[in-house]
């Protein structure tokens, strides 16, 4: 039994009836977006290729899509550590068959914030050059949350408690502030967010619309930005292969 | 009998028509490494039938949850093979024949009691029974309850569920009725009783001795790794032999006085045969004799000016007390 359609959707359920996930992957992108982005006397001014309110709607979609995949898969390494793991072993279900259904549960909710706040965004003035801009960087956001996906998976192994979510959560937004993602840093702020985890990441999300270009001024090359991806997701592998150690040992 | 080498395929036919129930054969686990290695299950060799009831007793650490494992194919044994049905543990799992309430599984707390019942009954193909089942087990009444706002024993009772869930040939508890007041667990003998009659294999460990007497057929019980004793539940009682005479002594209770009894016991040939655990005197002069001739000794002691005198006779309890106390000489 590779994929279970009523998992999945009682999975989406529960998600949705949990007040945390819709505050930190819907509700708080949204309002940064709105305070940051539309309402700024700044927002229609050129980011590139695009506008600044556009600029800070990919952010905030990157950082909602981030908080959603590292506290689903936080969420469901602590779980099967705690028990109910146990239970499904006594089912037919596979590993992958529960890797399945939870990794596409994660990218579920990744892409509902994204559609929210995109939506909110288009109707309150976020403009692109271009129509496939928009696509790009939902792709590029959706693709690139997966390696959150293996973030909240090493927290939820190496934690292995009720409160792995939240902090898979709160890392996300602290990597937020220093990762240059929500209000623009420069300086020696910027030079050190460079090698922070969710630099490259939405670097990359904004690559269609800056092509590197920061704003405050310089420019990032391509290589630099997805060296920071590149090594973050081997980090965030060790952290991973070091909670199942862990979780092993607990057994 | 067979080689016990990597269990490739079963044929069909052995799968489903010879096979016993379970058959567990020098079974051993250990954990820790080095000088701390403790050996949780130290050669275990166990054949259940189908159909049969075993109840497995044993004090804490006697390796009962451990062989559980084994047994569901949670963990991997260090030496020795598990068959169920014929199949590996795991293979039993996903063709739905094997299924466990454990103690130490977990629910998801924020999911109601019914999402939970469907959702694993998704994984075995088994949306079908979830009504009936929950009817079985009295869910219906707390479909839409959170699990997290359940008592112990209505968990219990969904974990029961989930193991009847698919049906299956083989059914092993783990401690089920923990957490239960006096009428639940009365009414989860009854349920169990149902599913004894379908023609089940039911294997269950449990504390409470009464559970073993009045319910299983055969009790094994398992003292640090091993087994000490497996047959009828009746007879295991039987085994022990004899019956617990207790007695006040006369008199003032000192070394004479006691020797003296003691004496005229022996010249009857009434302590014949006893060991040192059969007898205790205590200081208030209350004898206690576990003896075979409990009918003789009664008289004599009556003879001898004794009384408030008592005859038992042994319950599971004072079997399993003596069995894993004996093993661990």
């Amino acid at each position: 039994m590779l994929f279970s359609r009523t998992f999945y959707l009682t999975e989406v359920k529960r998600q949705l009836r949990n007040p945390y996930t819709l505050a930190f992957t819907l509700a708080m992108p949204i309002a940064m977006y709105l305070l940051f982005g539309a309402n700024a006397a700044y927002a229609d001014s050129s980011a590139g290729h695009g506008n600044v309110a556009f600029y800070v709607m990919c952010s905030m979609a990157a950082f909602g899509a981030a908080t959603a995949m590292s506290s689903i898969c936080s969420i469901a390494a602590s779980e099967v550590g705690q028990g109910w793991g146990r239970q499904i072993a006594m089912t037919p279900l596979s590993i992958a068959g529960y890797a399945a259904v939870k990794l596409v549960t994660a990218l579920s909710f990744s892409a509902l914030s994204t559609a929210a706040v995109f939506l909110v965004g288009a109707t309150t003035g976020a403009k692109a050059d271009d129509g496939w801009r928009w696509a790009a960087v939902a792709g590029l956001i959706l693709a690139g949350g997966l390696i959150f996906g293996l973030f909240g998976l090493g927290v939820g192994l190496a934690f292995n408690s009720d409160s792995a979510a939240a902090l898979a959560s709160i890392s996300i937004t602290f990597f937020g502030f220093f990762g240059n993602v929500f209000m623009p840093l420069d300086g020696v702020m910027l030079d050190i967010a460079h090698f922070t985890p969710m630099y490259g990441y939405v670097a990359l999300v904004r690559w269609p619309i800056t092509e590197g270009v920061l704003v405050s001024g310089g420019s990032d090359e391509l290589w630099v930005v997805l060296l920071n991806v590149l090594v973050w997701t081997a980090l965030f592998a060790v952290l991973t292969r070091f909670g199942v150690l862990r979780s092993r040992r607990r057994r | 009998m067979n080689t016990r080498s990597t269990p490739t395929e079963p044929t069909a036919s052995r799968a489903t028509q010879d096979a016993p129930a379970i058959e567990i054969t020098g079974l051993a686990k250990g954990f820790g490494g080095g000088e701390r290695r403790v050996r949780a299950v130290a050669g275990v060799d166990l054949t259940v039938g189908r159909g049969e009831i075993v109840a497995l007793l044993g004090p804490n650490g006697a390796g009962k949850t451990t062989t559980i494992d084994m047994l569901l194919g949670l963990s991997d044994p260090d030496e020795g093979a598990v068959e169920v049905l014929g199949q590996s543990p795991r293979q039993a799992v996903a063709s739905g024949r094997l299924s466990a309430l454990l103690q130490t599984g977990g629910l998801l707390s924020d999911l109601t009691v019914a999402e939970t019942v469907d959702v694993i009954a998704s994984f075995h193909g088994a949306r079908a029974r979830v009504t009936e089942v929950m009817e079985r087990t009295g869910l219906a009444p707390i479909a839409k309850r959170k699990v997290s706002k359940c008592s112990g024993g209505e968990q219990q009772r969904i974990k029961f569920a989930l193991a009847l869930l698919p049906d299956p040939d083989v059914l092993v508890l783990d401690e089920p009725t923990t957490g239960m007041d006096v009428v639940a667990r009365r009414s989860f003998w009854e349920a169990m009783a149902e599913e004894a009659r379908a023609g089940r294999t039911i294997v269950f460990a449990t504390h409470y001795l009464e559970e073993a007497e009045q319910f299983a057929q055969r009790t094994v019980v398992m003292n640090r790794g091993k087994i000490v004793a497996d047959g009828a539940t009746a007879e295991l009682r039987a085994a022990l032999g004899g019956r617990t005479v207790t007695a006040t002594l006369p008199g003032p209770v000192n070394t004479v006085t006691v020797g003296a009894i003691l004496d005229a016991l022996k010249q009857g040939g009434l302590l014949d045969g006893l060991q040192a655990t059969d007898m205790q005197i205590d200081a208030s002069g209350i004898m206690r004799v576990r003896t075979a001739r409990s009918d003789a000794l009664a008289a004599k002691l009556l003879e001898l000016g004794a009384h408030d005198l008592e005859i038992v006779a042994p319950t599971l309890e004072t079997a399993f007390t003596a069995l894993t106390q004996d093993a661990g000489e």
